[in-house]
């Protein structure tokens, strides 16, 4: 048996995740419409690149841990539980498809307009994370109003 | 036709005076957890139906059923 205090900490955590989450995709999206948007001469600087593959292997790593950076074992466990990991599964499928769908529009694109295989590498990738990544805080925002 | 999981868990709730987040902690789960299954937004496990029923000191039977 749990104690009560923890299960109300990992309440509060989990509705702050929630909320990190949702901020975390809304500022992902909005650095790779930057990127996207500005000449294609100074956008694969190293630093641009560097900072959004950080970017991406900490989302990566959020997704696929649910939290990695918390501390105590039992509150993650509650924070973490069946409903979340649900929730996370249900959001790695959607990346999954949002990853595939945009492979093939790509492929039919490039048929037209040639793209670099960076290009379509870092479309790709900001897609299938961005869209897991927004899935899951969505998913877990409404289960927390609920009731 | 489609089948729709009901349960009671919310009234096996009340009659041991307990809130959601004590029953969460009874199962060892998050208090979301309960809410959302009281609320039928979330089908349970196997395993999590057993251990409300365990907690609550009912039949699975007594806590969910399958409504056609």
């Amino acid at each position: 048996m749990h104690d009560v205090n923890d299960v109300e900490k990992a309440d509060r955590m989990g509705r702050k995740r929630s909320q990190l989450f949702f901020v975390l995709a809304i500022v992902f999206f909005a650095g790779q419409s930057l990127y996207f948007t500005s000449s294609p001469l100074t956008r694969d600087s190293h630093a641009r690149v560097g900072a959004w593959l950080i970017l991406v292997i900490l989302i990566l790593m959020l997704l696929a841990t649910g939290g990695f950076l918390l501390r105590g074992r039992k509150v993650r466990d509650l924070l973490n539980d069946e409903t979340s990991r649900v929730n996370r599964m249900a959001s790695q499928a959607l990346g999954f498809w949002v990853t595939i769908i945009t492979s093939l529009v790509l492929y039919v694109e490039s048929m037209f307009d040639p793209l670099t295989f960076n290009e379509g590498v870092h479309i790709l990738v900001t897609l299938g994370v961005g869209a897991a990544l927004i899935s899951f805080a969505v998913r877990e925002r409404r289960a927390h109003r609920i009731g | 036709m489609a089948e729709v999981l009901l349960n009671r868990l919310r009234e096996e709730r009340d009659t041991k005076g307990w809130t959601q987040a004590e029953l969460a902690a009874r199962v060892g789960v998050s208090r979301k957890t309960i809410n959302t299954v009281e609320n039928r937004v979330f089908t349970p496990s196997a395993t999590l139906a057993i251990k409300l029923a365990q907690a609550l000191e009912v039949s699975v039977e007594q806590l969910f059923w399958i409504e056609r």
